[in-house]
């Protein structure tokens, strides 16, 4: 094999030619994902702790503690109701704005008006939410004041801080989630639509027999795409809550930097990513399985 | 007909009073930032009764804000760069070129892609350290150096292309770089418009990353320069207005480039999942 592409120049120069194109990204990709990522793995096998220079392998042992860790168990549970709470809502509400900006027309400036949360740094919107939420002077507990309702604690009881976390998120990925619906929606045929109300169908009864139908499979795809961008919170929690009150808003991506980047347990925090990497290729090859089902046929 | 017209009306009053209402945190934030301290601590006032365009002022003049934005500006536009470069290259070779290996190494990227980045921290953060580039703009560009994302965006725009172009420039005679700059880009360039805005406000925004290798107010991007000044400009709390001042500071410029290329941004999103 190697005889023939030295004999033939043009081959030599094919190879090149490879090397030119695909090398600069594949260079960064290895140094910068590949190889970390089975870092990441040999790590979460060591009980390294960044401060000694020496490691031992200990196995899955840091899995084992970490499975019968009271905080990780917690962590696991947050993640799950945050995906519940963020991604229900989320797209239940996508779904009908793109709906209603469909009919409007997509480019009216509501696309883009309703883009603005998920385009401007969380940091900064988290901030503001921060003042918002706050329980004396924010302007939440004065809406509720005003409405003869009582204040909550919003950010600062654990009963209510996971809740205050997830409104900032689905208020921040409300537009994205709207856009991902627009797509799909805009390739429906009109005709479906102009058949139906020559029939008499009014707009819900199209909603519901043709719309939803129809979007069933970008539903369950926008609906596995924003979980697993639920899986990667990190901003607004560090920002609102960092975790807190009483661990009440982390998350396993919290817990792993708590673990990582605070305690510099790495062995134990390279577990806790490498769980939350397989969560997300698992909900990966889902939705893989999911497009299969729908589209192969 | 007439009912008809009567829905159209009634949407769009819904949809700008939900505009409104997904704005409202904006609102609030620019309304706060032109108050004084009392005010804005006095949640009877709904609005100040004298814009104070002053903390603005001193935000620009006085506050290490416009240090954080120039040195966000020149990170992401540093990365917007070096991955145009390096996914542009890379998603022409694994589209037009031949080569043994070549599925297999585009199932490597599309598993890469479903990998958190958090995965990767530890060790890039070993990587950096290991040749001092913690705490320099050359490991926040380079640590960012492929975006797998504007891989498959590309890709993917160019499986559209129609072979013809590209087959009868092969056959006059043209190089690959000849076809790719003369043919392929000037045909994507929507694609292309699209991965440069999402990338650059990416990395504009980009938080947990740069925080972590990062220290120095030196080199901070604006979404840690922020944290840093709520949590350390006065004790938590006191300079509300200061603080919206220095929110809004950073937000407008997304905002104008929203209101400005908002349409390459929504159909890039719209269209490039389905």
């Amino acid at each position: 094999m190697t005889t023939k592409t030295i004999k033939h120049p043009l081959s030599a120069w094919h190879f090149l030619e490879v090397l030119l194109f695909i090398g600069p990204a594949a260079m960064f990709l290895i140094v910068f994902w590949i190889l970390p990522i089975l870092g990441s793995l040999g790590v979460s096998f060591t009980d390294w702790d960044f401060m000694s220079d020496g490691f031992q392998i200990t196995g899955i042992q840091n899995y084992r503690s970490l499975l019968r860790d009271k905080n990780f168990l917690s962590a696991m549970e947050h993640t799950l109701l945050f995906a519940c709470y963020t991604v229900l809502p989320g797209c239940g509400i996508g779904l009908i704005l793109a709906v209603l900006v469909h009919a409007a027309g997509r480019h009216t400036p509501y696309a883009a008006c309703l883009l603005a949360p998920w385009i401007t740094p969380t940091v900064a919107v988290s901030i503001v939410w921060i003042w918002i939420f706050e329980p004396d002077r924010g302007l939440a507990n004065g809406l509720l004041q005003w409405l003869g309702l009582r204040g909550l604690p919003w950010l600062q009881s654990s009963s209510t801080a996971l809740a205050a976390v997830s409104i900032v998120t689905v208020w921040k990925n409300l537009g994205y989630v709207m856009l991902l619906f627009l797509g799909p929606l805009s390739q429906i045929p009109k005709e479906y639509y102009e058949a139906a109300a020559l029939d008499g169908a009014g707009v819900l009864q199209r909603f519901r027999k043709i719309t939803l139908p129809l979007l069933a499979p970008s539903t369950c795809f926008v609906g596995l795409i924003m979980t697993v961008e639920s899986l990667r919170a990190y901003d607004q929690i560090q920002i609102l809550t960092q975790g807190g009150p009483a661990g009440s808003t982390r998350t396993l991506l919290y817990l792993y930097y708590q673990l990582g980047f605070e305690q510099f347990r790495m062995g134990q925090a390279a577990a806790a990513v490498v769980i939350l990497t397989i969560i997300g290729l698992f909900l990966a090859w889902v939705q893989n399985r999911v497009k299969g089902v729908f589209y192969e046929i | 007909m007439k009912s008809d017209l009567i829905r159209i009306r009634l949407l769009h009053v819904f949809l700008g009073i939900f505009s409104v209402l997904m704005a409202l945190p904006f609102l609030w934030m620019f309304v706060s930032s032109l108050k004084t301290k009392e005010e804005v601590l006095d949640p009877s006032r709904l609005l100040p009764a004298q814009p104070q365009w002053g903390n603005y002022l001193s935000i620009l003049t006085d506050s290490p804000i416009p240090g954080y934005l120039g040195n966000s500006l020149f990170v992401a536009l540093a990365v917007v760069c070096l991955q145009l470069i390096c996914s542009t290259l890379f998603a022409y070779g694994i589209t037009f070129l031949k080569f043994r290996g070549r599925t297999w190494l585009y199932r490597i990227v599309l598993v890469t892609y479903m990998v958190p980045t958090a995965a990767t921290y530890i060790p890039c953060y070993m990587l950096l350290s290991r040749f001092h580039l913690l705490d320099t703009f050359q490991g926040l560009i380079l640590s960012n150096g492929v975006s797998v994302f504007g891989i498959f965006l590309l890709r993917h725009a160019f499986t559209q292309l129609p072979p013809d172009a590209m087959e009868a420039a092969r056959m006059d005679g043209a190089g690959h770089f000849t076809v790719l700059t003369h043919i392929v880009m000037p045909m994507t360039r929507p694609a292309y418009i699209t991965f440069t805005l999402l990338a650059f406000i990416g990395t504009y925004n980009s938080y947990m990353w740069p925080s972590l290798i990062t220290d120095s107010p030196q080199r901070s991007l604006v979404s840690q320069g922020l944290r840093r000044f709520l949590f350390e400009g006065g004790a938590y709390g006191t300079q509300w207005a200061l603080v919206m001042a220095a929110g809004a500071v950073v937000v407008i410029p997304l905002l104008l480039l929203l209101a400005l290329g908002g349409h390459w941004i929504t159909d890039g999103i719209a269209d490039g999942h389905s």
